[in-house]
């Protein structure tokens, strides 16, 4: 995924947090994808109509990369069957012990 | 179930190669090919390549934000009733 993880491991001092530094990253790049985008209109090697593709292209191999990641990571998330069943029994436990004390534990 | 789960993530993860691979060729390739050529009939004149994405991020961003104001909504008729 496109992570941020560069945002909360950069800092490990104690430092306040400063998200800045990425938004100034992620400008830079925008700002130079477009200086080359007119300068390609500029130099007219390749026909107009092909060059104004050129951005919109860009968006919709960028979705289509979210949305591949998020079905890598769907294909991959563990699902932990033996901790769902310690934590359905750490459930039930916590519910007769609320009971007991007087608490109501509500509907399952 | 888990199953489900990895059966989602292959569907999606193949819709979008797919929509990735023929973006492509059709955007990036396909200029390059001679006119004549039989590839050309499977695929839509150039305008669409423009009209198709286009048509669709307004779709999307006009049920985000309804989908945002509805919310919005629903939110602050329960804040006053309350």
């Amino acid at each position: 995924m496109l992570t941020f993880g560069k945002l909360t491991n950069s800092q490990d001092k104690g430092a306040p947090f400063s998200p800045m530094k990425h938004i100034f990253k992620i400008i830079s790049l925008l700002a130079a994808i477009s200086a080359f985008w007119v300068g390609l209109l500029q130099a007219s090697i390749i026909p107009r109509t092909h060059t104004w593709l050129l951005p919109i292209y860009l968006v919709v191999s960028l979705g289509c990369y979210g949305l591949l990641m998020v079905g890598v990571g769907l294909m991959q998330f563990p699902t932990c069957p033996q901790e769902a069943v310690l934590l359905q029994q750490d459930i039930a436990e916590a519910k007769g012990f609320l009971k007991d004390k007087g608490v109501d534990v509500g509907s399952d | 179930m888990e199953l489900a789960d990895r059966a989602v993530g292959l569907l999606l993860s193949l819709i979008s190669l797919s929509i990735f691979t023929y973006f492509t060729f059709w955007v990036i390739i396909l200029p390059f090919v001679d006119n004549g050529h039989f590839v050309h009939q499977y695929f839509l004149p150039l305008e669409y390549a423009i009209i198709i994405p286009v048509f669709a991020g307004v779709a999307l961003l006009s049920l985000l934000s309804l989908f945002v104001g509805s919310v919005m909504l629903k939110s602050r008729k329960k804040n006053k009733k309350a």
